[in-house]
């Protein structure tokens, strides 16, 4: 339904800079009265071409690179990059780096949920709730800084391992945070879950059927809110998931509130496997020694970013740059749904649904 | 109904969750990975941080005289990503906990490490070679630490004479 503009509709252009909207992203929207009634999408305006420019940096720089694709996933990048690495070079971490990989991915996971939810109560225009979510997210960024050194890029992967140990007073540093974000956590489950605003305005809409998730192929929440029970952690196991116990949320709804609802589902489920892994964390060297040597070839790897699968593909002519370096991310995967969960909206939903995806267009065009 | 007026009551009594920066202190944790530090006195010149630096704010120049290396890392263009301090063979390099880093646009590239390192000398032919700091010699030197002090030239010519010394004496002891 994107055909030229006829005596009922008109074109509604959003974006990219626009007020509802976190990121740059263009949409040309079908609108008759106030009912979407088809969508084209234009994408391209935060390219950066670091693609290219993993082209030109050797294999350490470029854990740095691929830290900085995106902010919120940062710690999902380079150590998926990692794992490609590794796999080329035959290079297997020590037990105890996996533990501390899966912990870092796991900090990270709570704070870019946290983060979305919040969002979304900033899109709905309950901004005193949206200002709680940012509150209770700062607990995991403190516990970030603490641990790691930095608030959004941890620097915790390396080729080879993990950088940073968690010592004794580290973990009790980290456990006291943890303890302080559960109550919370499941106090804004509760709004979440509850409140007669959010309700409102949230459900029932950016619909997501089943058979349109699995032909669409969505990744993530986006899939798993619409019964789509897929997660990289549980499908392809790497670090060490294996040996944690964690439950794949999953919903059947598929609409805004019950994706923001598996969010903070899935944050209280990261809290426990923290925990986990600090309990199970076995001790002994957290890198291996010396630089690894990359062999002519090609490799793939895959992980489970916040937004759902990360794809990594690597392919080395035998120096010390790769020859090619490939991601693919889960917003790739996810906003073409938006022509689905957009049809037939109303106007003033447009960017709760967009948000609903957990877009990050910085991953996406790089 | 309104679930959130409880939370919303709460946080009002609990008053602002910012500090009061710069009126009070700002807390820094220990892990803290801030501005780059440098000890001119245990760099081996060996050129890792310059490698893994991805933005390029590391560069080793040698000086004119060819008596060391001038060291330069720019605070403008580190990411504080801490790479170079993760591979630093011996500890030279490392990231602080200092997060202060204002300055003035004039001083933007003068807000740098400008360090220099002197080379060591071979202390059998006096070549120049890159310094040998105690703290690589406890990490690889360890064995034969007078060896180790030595340039290429003079360290190839010393295992030479002590292979030769050490075959000599299997040749007496079994002829």
């Amino acid at each position: 339904m994107t055909t030229a503009n006829t005596t009922n509709t008109y074109t509604l252009p959003v974006g990219p800079l626009h007020v509802a909207l976190e990121e740059p992203m263009y949409f040309d929207i079908q609108v008759e009265g106030e009912t979407v009634r088809g969508v084209q999408l234009t994408a391209g305006h935060v390219h950066r071409g670091m693609e290219a420019l993993a082209m030109q940096r050797n294999y350490l720089q470029n854990v740095t690179l691929t830290e900085r694709v995106c902010s919120l996933c940062s710690n999902s990048h380079p150590a998926t990059y990692c794992m490609a690495v590794e796999a080329l070079s035959g290079l297997t971490i020590p037990e105890r780096a996996k533990y501390l990989r899966v912990i870092a991915d796991e900090v990270k996971r709570i704070a870019s949920h946290l983060f979305n939810v919040g969002i979304m109560a900033h899109l709905t225009g309950f901004d005193s709730l949206f200002m709680h979510a940012m509150e209770v997210r700062e607990i995991m960024q403190d516990a970030k800084e603490g641990v790691y050194g930095n608030r959004m890029n941890l620097g915790q992967c390396v080729i080879g391992g993990c950088r940073r140990d968690i010592d004794e007073e580290t973990a009790a540093f980290l456990r006291g945070q943890l303890e302080q974000l559960k109550p919370q956590l499941d106090e804004l489950y509760g709004v979440f879950e509850r409140d007669p605003l959010i309700r409102k305005r949230t459900r029932g809409i950016g619909l997501l059927p089943l058979a349109e998730a699995k032909r669409l192929a969505v990744v993530g929440p986006v899939a798993r809110a619409s019964g789509v029970a897929y997660d990289v952690r549980r499908k392809a196991p790497y670090a060490a998931y294996p040996e944690l116990d964690f439950e794949v949320q999953s919903d059947t709804k598929g609409d805004v509130h019950s994706r923001a609802l598996l969010r903070l589902r899935e944050a209280v489920e990261s809290v426990k496997l923290i925990e986990q892994c600090l309990r199970k964390m076995p001790s002994g060297p957290v890198c291996t020694e010396g630089m690894p040597a990359v062999p002519r070839g090609e490799s793939v790897a895959r992980s489970e970013a916040p937004r759902g699968e990360v794809f990594y593909y690597l392919r080395s002519d035998g120096t010390d740059t790769p020859q090619r370096l490939k991601w693919r991310v889960p917003t790739y995967m996810n906003w073409e749904a938006l022509q689905v969960m957009l049809a037939n909206c109303q106007v003033a939903d447009i960017a709760l649904i967009v948000n609903s995806i957990d877009p990050c267009i910085s991953c996406t065009e790089r | 109904m309104l679930p959130f007026l409880k939370i919303m009551f709460r946080n009002l009594l609990r008053g602002p969750s910012t500090e009061p920066f710069p009126l009070g202190p700002a807390r820094t944790h220990k892990n803290f990975r801030g501005c780059a530090k440098f000890e001119p006195e245990k760099c081996i010149l060996c050129g890792i941080c310059r490698h893994v630096c991805a933005p390029g704010a590391i560069q080793l120049r040698p000086s004119e005289d060819g008596s060391g290396m001038e060291y330069v890392l720019w605070h403008n263009s580190c990411v504080f990503c801490g790479m170079c301090a993760h591979y630093c063979p011996t500890g030279a390099l490392t990231m602080t906990d200092n997060w202060h880093l204002v300055h003035l646009g004039a001083e933007k590239f003068s807000n740098c490490i400008d360090e220099f390192v002197p080379y060591d000398e071979c202390p059998e032919c006096g070549a120049k070679i890159q310094p040998r700091p105690q703290a690589i010699i406890d990490k690889i030197g360890y064995r034969h630490p007078n060896r180790f002090l030595l340039c290429p030239k003079c360290k190839r010519e010393s295992i030479a004479r002590h292979a030769a010394k050490v075959h000599n004496k299997t040749e007496q002891a079994h002829p």
